[in-house]
């Protein structure tokens, strides 16, 4: 068995070209992905709790939902839930309109406006505030040169200045994951689905036509053991090749990644041995490497997008949200995800590495089943 | 001493169709022994059987002594088989191949004197698709004595090679058996079974016709031959007819010489032959038209007791 293992990944390494795209494949995403600066969303959301439901609150709504750049979001409730979501990074601002809007400035704190902003939204912060600030000296018909009589709330100080009597501002500290190295963690799914289907489908379709599964049949040696040869030798592929995307997103792109390295592994591992068997299966159904090719191609390249990959599935219409969930790419990103970019720990997982555990196990009953050794 | 195959009543079914229909035959220790059959005869399931690739429907198998059914690895472990259009992997060299696959064997021969015995020891570091198709098979026979058989199963050795590369590959098979191991072929050219087996079975549509040495084969038919004779036009239907009856094209001269080659079965012996000859020099009407431009007697071969046994002939092109 170590005899073939060796000399299966001895081939796998010879066949220079055919392991160069296997490598490069996921490697131009992240390329790609890499170049492009994600780090400010072209539009930034917008919370407005109106308290005071005057016709001067209406007046600023309707002027903020007026700035370009700038989407209200509509169906959030209430404050807390806002500032809850800021906290998360789902939301970029919260403007807080009291009931006291548009009484005279200084007269009470009640008329002053709030504005809550993630950390995370970088420069566009001060512009968003300037243009608010604007908007409420506007309604306010009070003088604006009345100085502000409140402490400053917590967070930014607010500058004394002509408008300062109008709007309290706030900064909540929000560490946004960067999109790029949310991708590149789908990316390191994607290569290992992509390769291991592809690979093993193709490798089996070719050893069947060229009569080798037969030529091994023939000697005493176990066919188990060459599976399992066959098996290890791309574990290892797998590995080296999130080792390398991973190397290539953090060395040259500047990605942060955390978590314990073995547990990226172990995620990296279990999900291989799900898209191995899917390999084996496609090859069981497949007539000449060509076609396993493609029939790899057209169950990977779907998966790709509808575990999200790239972007969330949540969007998805009908029911497809529920397939996105049930597909085995699915619960190996979110595990990649939890553990590289959140830095959870092996254990918070492990629902997502009990639903791979399963796919293993139903695929390789699948597999042992459908197998054609010509 | 225990044959080295006791095949008994052996029967193997795909659905409808009968591939194998009851076949029994022994082979000797020590001999070359040749499974002769046209394309689809049932040659190729009856050698899979026996080397444990397939299952039988019905009937026994012993090989060197040990039932299959009940000892199939043990079997492998002792026979060499080399496969009909088996290749090997892609991006090793022939070196690579031979020790993986010698890892496989309790027992195993090192690659280098293998590699020796098959012509081949200068090319250790090359891949496989780099030889020439003489050569590659030469590497399947050495690759299939690569665990020191007793028995060695050879499936159509010479199919597809020019015939300089069919004589070595026979040279090769005496060679191996002059070391004392016991060797199975099939064919479907018959000059390869009478040169090269001292024992051989005619199989045809799964089943065993008959089973002999190739010269008993041969003289159970008596006397028996084959005049092919050269004209220098194309005979009508009623001149191959006064032909004996059985005057068959065998070969189209290319049509600026216009002439025709025919071969003529003669099944009653000299009698028929001097009939023969007498009417090509006597006053045949069929001669003042037609000039005879060649003519060439041989006496039977395997080719004619399969025709004979089967009424079909063992291949297409002559």
């Amino acid at each position: 068995m170590t005899a073939f293992f060796l000399a299966d990944l001895k081939m796998m390494v010879r066949n220079g070209q055919a392991m160069f795209w296997a490598m490069a494949f996921p490697l131009i995403f992240v390329v790609v992905f890499g170049l492009f600066d994600f780090s400010l969303p072209t539009f930034s959301s917008i919370a407005v709790v109106d308290e005071s439901g005057s016709p001067a609150s209406r007046q600023v709504i309707e002027q903020v939902s007026a700035i370009y750049l700038l989407e209200v979001e509509e169906e959030i409730p209430d404050e807390r839930m806002a500032r809850e979501l800021i906290a998360q990074g789902d939301l970029d601002y919260l403007l807080v309109l009291p009931a006291g809007l548009g009484s005279p400035a200084g007269q009470s704190p009640d008329s002053r406006a709030t504005l809550v902003a993630a950390s995370a939204n970088g420069g566009r912060n001060q512009l968003v505030e300037g243009s608010i600030r604007n908007i409420l000296s506007g309604v306010s018909g009070g003088a604006p040169g009345a100085a502000a009589s409140g402490a400053p709330a917590e967070g930014s100080a607010t500058e004394a200045s002509a408008m300062e009597g109008v709007l309290v501002s706030q900064e909540v500290a929000v560490t946004r994951i960067p999109y790029f190295e949310i991708v590149l963690l789908g990316l390191v799914g994607m290569g290992i689905m992509n390769n291991a289907i592809i690979s093993i489908a193709v490798r089996i379709s070719n050893y069947r036509n060229m009569s080798i599964l037969k030529r091994l049949l023939v000697t005493p040696f176990p066919i188990w053991k060459y599976f399992v040869g066959e098996v290890g030798a791309h574990l290892v592929i797998a590995v080296v090749q999130a080792v390398i995307i991973i190397a290539v997103g953090v060395l040259v792109f500047g990605a942060n990644i955390h978590g314990n390295p073995i547990d990226l592994f172990v995620i990296v591992v279990l999900g291989s041995l799900v898209f191995l068997n899917v390999g084996f299966i496609v090859s069981a159904y497949s007539r000449n490497p060509a076609a396993a090719s493609g029939m790899g191609n057209a169950i990977g390249l779907p998966m790709m997008f509808f575990s999200g990959t790239f972007f969330p599935t949540a969007t998805l219409p009908w029911v497809l949200p529920y397939v996105a969930e049930a597909l085995p790419l699915t619960p190996m990103l979110e595990a990649l995800r939890a553990v590289g970019n959140e830095g959870d720990p092996l254990w918070s997982v492990w629902p997502q590495l009990a639903v791979l555990a399963g796919w293993v196990l139903g695929t390789g009953v699948v597999a042992t089943k459908v197998f054609k050794f010509e | 001493m225990h044959p080295a195959i006791q095949v008994e009543n052996l029967v193997k079914r795909f659905g409808a169709v009968t591939a194998v229909d009851g076949i029994s035959f022994e082979v000797d220790q020590g001999e070359i022994f040749g499974i002769l059959g046209p394309n689809g005869a049932g040659k190729t399931t009856a050698l899979e059987i026996i080397e444990g690739l397939q299952k039988p429907t019905s009937g026994s198998v012993k090989v060197l002594g040990m039932d299959l059914a009940k000892s199939s690895r043990e079997v492998k472990a002792r026979i060499g088989v080399q496969l009909q259009s088996a290749a090997y992997f892609e991006f090793l060299s022939l070196q690579e191949i031979l020790n993986l696959l010698g890892a496989f064997y309790p027992k195993q021969v090192p690659a280098g004197e293998l590699l020796e015995m098959v012509g081949l020891a200068d090319r250790a570091k090359a891949r496989l698709k780099q030889l020439s198709g003489g050569q590659q098979q030469r590497f399947t026979v050495a690759a299939s004595l690569v665990n020191q058989p007793e028995l060695l199963i050879l499936d159509e050795p010479t199919t597809g090679l020019d015939p300089q590369a069919r004589r070595d590959m026979w040279e090769l098979i005496r060679r191996v058996h002059e070391r004392g191991i016991t060797i199975v072929l099939t064919t479907h050219y018959m000059e390869e079974a009478q040169t090269l087996c001292q024992r051989l079975a005619i199989m045809d549509r799964g089943k065993l016709v008959a089973s002999d040495t190739p010269s008993n084969l041969v003289a159970g038919l008596g006397e028996h031959y084959s005049v092919t004779v050269v004209f220098d036009r194309h005979l009508n239907e009623d001149e191959r007819a006064s032909l004996n009856g059985n005057a068959e094209l065998v070969q189209d001269h290319a049509a600026a010489l216009g002439g025709a080659a025919y071969r003529i079965r003669l099944d009653d012996g000299a009698a028929g032959l001097t009939g023969l000859l007498e009417r090509f020099g006597g006053p045949d009407p069929l001669f003042k038209t037609a000039n005879l431009e060649h003519l060439d007697i041989t006496s039977a071969t395997l080719e004619d007791v399969f025709l004979a046994i089967t009424g079909n002939r063992l291949r297409e092109e002559p």
